[in-house]
């Protein structure tokens, strides 16, 4: 789930466990250190204990009575502590017996009366060096009990960090949910905020806040895009009355010029070439209506919920008639099933125009073939055509109004010059896509279009080149 | 009901058109069919018009300088007035056709229309009231079980694809009446507007080669630029 919540709780949780874990590191150098000063003090306070046992005339001592008063003091002490005398040039005068044949190191550093060494099968130690009058004393001091509290320290850490993160993901989830309550509101409404009830809004609280100004700047929105709505509603409704009114009038004189006789042969002809005309006008404006509605998503398609697989056997039979009636043939290919939401009225419209497109740029005897297969999420309907094909660079024009090709592509020469136009916004409409390629066979032309099964979501276009005909700026 | 191509005086339409030369010209047109016709060009007449005298049948323009048909219409049919009404209108577009036909229109016809087209909607807007169903239909030779969906030609059977049997139907229904392409095709593809290209041509054609044989008495006349007529 990618959602802003999901990630400030991530956001969340990784900043507080990170300082969580910051905290503890700092806590362990502070604890580490303190812990070892106090085993310094210790070493200290054993000096003491040294100098008590050998009295205070030990520049008179020999080695063997220093030998004799350590071993005595030592006897208590050995456990703890690790001891080491030397005389001022350096030889060895006494080393504690629980040190056996190893000896304390010299300080490494120079000065340095303090420092940690490692000895063989004793562990870590912590050395002090000390100077008295005639003699240096070193003392070591096992850092074993140090380590086993800075490892009980680091476990307890990583338990507390890993409940630490455990518990911030989930606060932040549910924090982050709260949040974003309204803003799911606003789009829950928004989503379902569609041509047919552009009236609604998005409820907004009474109070000043970010999401509710949010809110508010949603429903100016909603406000304009109804406005502009409603004037191209009213605008086609308005332009399809006064166009149709006067073309209403031409077509009924006209028909009465020939109903009432009289004419000379050529005059009736011009006559039906006139009425001729005005059924290409009305469908011009028809179309051209159709298409400016469809670019303002003020087209209402009733969606049904079907398997088009019966829907496209039947238009194969009527695709079959038209190519036979024309001394072709029509092959169709129906396979799969699937669901899809879709109008079928004008998807068949989709149809007969690109059937209608192949028969117009087939030779004769030419043959046409229609598909029909589904994808994981798609319907893909193909019509594939012998004609003489469509130039790659000219394969999204054919789209666009009015376009007709040089030499007889596969705009409809009779008809309109908005049949391809068309036919993509209403694929558009179907949140499909429709595209023009080569044949496999090298020949002709292949329309392919696809529509998203139900509970998809849109089919996207192939490339940057072909941009749904539906978020066209509107001019 | 008068079942001729001529009724007589007593069936009387309304219209309610805006534009007047467009008015004025159906209703010249509906009068040479010896109907009795009153046109208004606006909803206050039109309702003073209803209130008067009863119609039998009603055309009805929607886009009127006083209001919408449609809430005519709608006011109409709240008030108990179940004349047909055929609708008239500039918005060919599904969901207004849909939109009429569930306020209570009987048929609508999309303008630019031919006076052939109204007059035969007109005429099937009549006949709609005592229409019964018969599940045989006979005409000439040829006799259609609209159950067993099987048809004859006096001895033989002859095979018809599914298209063709509901064409045949179509005019079977209407013997000798002129049926524009629009309404064919609203009853065979339930398309909206005529269905593109020439394929009611061709079904048409291929229904000539199964019942029009004999040349000198031809079944179906194509009325060029309107529709087609089955011959009595």
């Amino acid at each position: 789930m990618r959602s802003i919540g999901t990630r400030l709780a991530l956001w969340y949780a990784g900043v507080s466990t990170a300082t969580l874990v910051f905290l503890f590191v700092g806590g362990y150098y502070l604890l580490n250190g303190h812990l070892i000063n106090g085993v310094d003090l210790l070493n200290a306070t054993e000096l003491e204990q040294i100098k008590s046992s050998l009295g205070p005339d030990t520049d008179r001592l020999t080695p063997a009575q220093i030998g004799e008063r350590m071993r005595g003091m030592t006897a208590q002490a050995s456990v703890l502590f690790y001891i080491q005398l030397h005389g001022p040039n350096g030889e060895l005068l006494f080393t504690s017996p629980n040190l056996g044949n190893l000896r304390l190191p010299d300080m490494d550093v120079p000065g340095s009366r303090v420092a940690t060494a490692t000895l063989e099968g004793i562990g870590e130690v912590r050395l002090g060096e000390f100077s008295l009058p005639t003699m240096h004393v070193t003392i070591g001091t096992s850092l074993a009990q140090v380590r086993k509290v800075m490892e009980g320290y680091t476990e307890t850490s990583l338990i507390l960090v890993c409940l630490m993160l455990v518990f911030s993901v989930i606060t932040g989830l549910v924090l982050s949910r709260a949040a974003m309550r309204p803003v799911r509101l606003i789009q829950e409404t928004a989503h379902r905020i569609r041509s047919d009830n552009l009236s609604e809004r998005i409820p907004v609280a009474d109070v000043q806040d970010e999401i509710s100004n949010l809110a508010r700047l949603l429903n100016e929105m909603f406000d304009r895009l109804e406005l502009s709505f409603n004037q191209i509603r009213r605008f086609t409704a308005e332009a399809s009355h006064e166009l149709k009114t006067p073309l209403s009038l031409v077509r009924l004189h006209a028909e009465r010029l020939l109903t009432e006789g009289g004419l000379a042969p050529g005059q009736e002809e011009a006559v039906q070439m006139q009425l001729e005309e005005i059924t290409r006008l009305n469908k011009i404006i028809e179309e051209l209506l159709f298409l400016s509605r469809a670019e303002a998503h003020a087209v209402r398609l009733d969606f049904h919920r079907e398997d088009p697989r019966a829907f496209l056997q039947s238009f194969a039979q009527d695709a079959r008639a038209l190519a036979e009636h024309r001394g072709m043939a029509c092959t169709a290919t129906i396979e799969g099933h699937g669901l899809v939401d879709y109008d079928a009225k004008w998807l068949r419209q989709v149809l007969f125009n690109l059937v209608q497109n192949a028969l117009n740029v087939s030779p004769p005897g030419g043959h046409i073939f229609l598909t029909s297969d589904f994808t994981v999420e798609s319907w893909r309907v193909a019509i594939e055509d012998q004609g003489p094909g469509v130039p790659a660079g000219q394969r999204e024009r054919i789209f666009e109004r009015f376009v007709r090709l040089e030499g007889g592509g596969p705009g409809d020469t009779k008809g309109s010059g908005l049949g391809l136009a068309i036919s993509r916004s209403i694929i558009g409409l179907h949140q499909g896509h429709i595209r023009a390629e080569a044949t496999a066979k090298g020949v002709g032309l292949r329309m392919v279009f696809e529509l998203p099964l139900a509970g998809m979501p849109a089919v996207p276009p192939p490339g940057p080149a072909a941009p749904p005909v539906t978020d066209d700026p509107l001019d | 009901m008068p079942r001729g191509p001529t009724p007589p005086l007593t069936v009387k339409i309304l219209i309610v058109e805006d534009e007047r030369r467009l008015g004025q010209f159906i209703k010249k047109g509906l009068t040479e069919r010896s109907y009795t016709v009153t046109w208004v060009p606006n909803c206050r007449e039109a309702r003073d018009a209803l209130c008067e005298t009863g119609y039998d049948a009603i055309i009805l323009d929607l886009g009127l300088p006083d209001g919408d048909g449609l809430d005519l219409l709608r006011e109409w049919r709240a008030s108990g007035f179940n004349e047909p009404v055929l609708i008239l209108s500039a918005r060919d577009e599904v969901e207004d056709r849909v939109k009429g036909l569930d306020v209570g229109a009987d048929d609508y016809l999309a303008k630019p229309f031919s006076l052939e087209e109204l007059l035969a909607r007109v005429r099937s807007l009549l006949r709609r009231q005592s229409a019964a169903k018969e599940t045989f239909l006979e005409h000439r030779d040829i006799r259609v079980d609209l159950l067993a969906r099987t048809v004859t030609r006096g001895c033989e059977t002859v095979n018809l694809t599914s298209r063709e049997f509901a064409l045949l139907e179509v005019f079977l229904q209407n013997p000798g009446r002129i049926l524009p392409r629009t309404m064919i095709a609203e009853k065979i593809w339930e398309a909206h507007y005529d269905i593109d290209g020439n394929l009611l041509d061709v079904y048409m054609s291929k229904l000539r080669a199964k019942f029009d044989l004999d040349p000198a008495k031809p079944l179906f006349k194509t009325v060029r630029g309107v529709g087609y007529q089955m011959l009595s």
